[in-house]
């Protein structure tokens, strides 16, 4: 299941069913009052008021009735008065085509209804019967009854209305959900990848199609940077490693013959001494083209590694010894304190022998007057533990922050290629200044 | 010793000025028969002309590389081959060795050094293997010959153990050698678990060598790491 994706599908259900009720309840609410709203409104003149006023206004005076003077009579509409015996006794602006008697029979078709088609609204008062009359087409009028049980159960039958709407509403918001969940999956999923820098390639269709393809151009965007990123870092390499095989040759012919002139009986001892500088500098410009090819290559191509299994205690044993062989000062002092000698770990020896050996040869090189270093080892909870420590003078606070960091120069290689070398190997390393420095190297044991 | 500068060893390098510097310093070192090339092809004509006892091939060559150069030696020939290569690489070196290589040298290299692989290589083929040579400890005399230490005119024989533990620490005399290459010699790659047993095959061996075997003056403990042997050569 998409996370994110269905994350968006319930929001967006959610949402969807909330507006569609929200709308619902307005339309619902907006409809009840427009409906309930039947006032008749002929230019500000309401016929109902006007039957009013006229029934008040009217007063009795000696010769018939009279409307009081501050009474404004609408100019559209016509009022008469009947008698008992159904006769005109008085009228205002009464058109033509009103007859002036009314029978029973007249006046009951002529009670809220029409009157020659005029729309007529009457009061009866104790005088006589007022008849109000509007203009031809002015409204309409419609009779409506209800039976006693439709008013009862109204109110259910709304809440029924709306309950359905609800799940109809919510119905469609699940189904266009669907819908759209399943095209942000896609989308998320493409997005994901491309996080990953992985390849997509998203079906360009449907509502995001603009969306997939932007992800798709951008994916294609980023593969084209990588792959020049990728052929510029192979020719770095290779120019690196090409910089130093032309090198390697030109360095052999120097060094074998500053060798042939050190040992050469027609030179004087101060000649010969020059021929040993010039030899022992060579291998030192030796040692970094060394250096150079396998930190390039450590720092670009992190997996370059001929992992085996490497049996940690005889391991460090063999470095130490040949660190002593080759002539060790007795100045230092190596104390060893290996423990768990059947622990393993999965290593490219050539690489971790050169991790271990510059560790002990940086605290050897770092107290020219000598120190006592401790080699120690142990296993614990399925990690492999190298510490090397000194009681030297330690390395300056500078060092210690820049232990990850590749130097610029070449001086000081033997700490950053170390963690390199500890990092390629999933491994951990870390330095300090304790009594001297002190490193420790983390390792994943073999189970 | 000399026997086995006598033998004739061919250089193929296409740098003329390397050739030339490695085959003086090769004679300075007391090696006479040698043979330079420039291409794969005049190495080949002289593989078939000369008995050629070891080879020192370069990696890159104007007409082809140095590993089929080698390979297509040895189809005809057993000669044993040392690579010299500019490019330092460990696939190179295990491709080089994976073919039957007998060493791979990295350049630049101290002719010190070649002079002295160039010796191992042809010792380990041409030479008998037995060290034939005795040599003292103290006042005591080891002879590797009949396996056995002799002092006062007394002869006590050494057990075929202790007898590759002293040659191997011979080998390696004034040197560290490690529990590891010491069990390693005596019971293979399968090792693991010997140590205590090396620690007694070592006291017995000190009661044979030793002066006084609890204050061992030619086979000293280095704590922690092994044994070395202590020779003082005349």
């Amino acid at each position: 299941m998409n996370k994110s994706a269905f994350k968006i599908f319930i929001g967006f259900t959610v949402i969807s069913a909330f507006i569609a009720t929200i709308l619902l309840v307005i339309n619902f609410i907006a409809f009840a009052i427009i409906g309930s709203d039947t006032s008749i409104d002929l230019n500000r003149n309401y016929p109902e008021e006007t039957l009013k006023s006229v029934s008040k206004s009217l007063e009795k005076s000696e010769d018939g009735f009279i409307l009081s003077d501050s009474f404004v009579f609408p100019q559209d509409f016509w009022c008469i008065l009947i008698n008992e015996n159904g006769d005109i006794i008085w009228s205002k602006n009464k058109p033509d085509d009103i007859p002036s008697h009314y029978s029973i029979n007249d006046i009951a078709k002529i009670t809220r209804w029409f009157l020659n088609d005029y729309p007529v609204y009457v009061s009866a008062e104790d005088y006589g019967l007022i008849i109000l009359g509007i203009p031809k087409n002015a409204v309409g009028k419609y009779y409506m009854e209800y039976s006693m049980e439709w008013f009862s159960t109204l109110p259910q039958r709304l809440i029924g209305i709306l309950i359905v709407n609800l799940l109809l509403a919510a119905v469609i918001a699940f189904i266009l959900g669907i819908s759209l969940y399943r095209h942000i999956s896609v989308l998320t999923n493409g997005i994901r990848d491309l996080r990953c820098e992985k390849d997509v390639k998203l079906n360009e269709r449907g509502i995001f199609k603009e969306l997939a393809r932007n992800i798709n151009s951008t994916s294609a965007a980023i593969a084209r940077k990588n792959a020049a990123l990728g052929v510029r870092e192979t020719a770095r390499l290779n120019w690196i490693s090409g910089i130093s095989h032309d090198i390697r040759t030109p360095l052999a012919i120097v060094i074998g013959n500053s060798e042939a002139l050190e040992n050469s009986p027609d030179l004087n001892e101060n000649d010969r001494k020059r021929a040993r500088a010039v030899t022992s500098q060579s291998i030192k410009i030796k040692k970094l083209i060394e250096d150079l090819n396998l930190i390039s290559s450590l720092e670009y191509d992190m997996q370059p590694l001929k992992q085996k299994s490497v049996r940690l205690c005889p391991f460090i044993r063999r470095i130490v010894s040949n660190i002593i062989n080759s002539g060790l000062s007795d100045n230092y002092e190596i104390e060893m304190k290996l423990e768990n000698e059947k622990t393993t770990v999965s290593a490219d020896e050539f690489l971790l022998e050169r991790a271990v050996f510059n560790l002990i040869n940086n605290s050897i090189t770092h107290n020219k007057n000598g120190c006592k270093i401790r080699v120690e080892s142990y296993t614990e909870d399925n990690t492999a533990y190298i510490v090397i420590s000194d009681n030297g003078s330690g390395v300056s606070e500078d060092i210690l922050a820049k232990i990850s960091q590749i130097p610029k120069t070449a001086h000081g290689l033997g700490l950053p290629m170390a963690y390199k070398i500890i990092s390629v190997h999933g491994g951990k390393m870390s330095a300090k200044n304790n009594n001297g420095f002190s490193v420790t190297i983390k390792l994943p044991a073999e189970t | 010793m000399n026997e086995l500068k006598n033998k004739k060893i061919l250089l193929v390098d296409d740098e003329k000025e390397l050739l030339k510097m490695t085959e003086s310093a090769l004679r300075a070192n007391g090696f006479f028969n040698i043979y330079t090339a420039q291409t794969c092809e005049e190495a080949v004509s002289i593989v078939k002309s000369q008995k050629i006892s070891l080879m020192l091939l370069d990696v890159m060559l104007p007409d082809g590389d140095g590993f089929s150069l080698f390979e297509e030696i040895r189809k005809t020939s057993q000669i044993p081959a040392i690579f010299l290569t500019a490019k330092g690489e460990s696939e190179n070196r295990i491709h080089g060795l994976g073919l039957g290589a007998d060493d791979y040298i990295v350049k630049p290299f101290l002719m010190k050094e070649l002079t002295l692989r160039i010796m191992a290589v042809l010792k380990r083929i041409y030479q008998t293997p037995v060290i034939s040579e005795d040599f003292y400890l103290g006042k005591k005399r080891v002879s590797l010959e009949t396996a056995s230490v002799i002092s006062e005119g007394k002869e006590k024989a050494l057990t075929a153990k202790e007898f590759i533990l002293l040659k191997k620490l011979y080998e390696n005399k004034n040197r560290i050698v490690t529990n590891d290459a010491l069990c390693m010699s005596a019971w293979g790659d399968e090792y693991y678990g010997y140590e205590n047993t090396l620690m007694v095959h070592i006291r017995r061996l000190r009661e044979k060598i030793e002066e006084n075997p609890s204050a061992p003056k030619s086979l000293v403990t280095i704590k922690g790491l092994g044994y070395k042997l202590v020779v003082y050569d005349e």
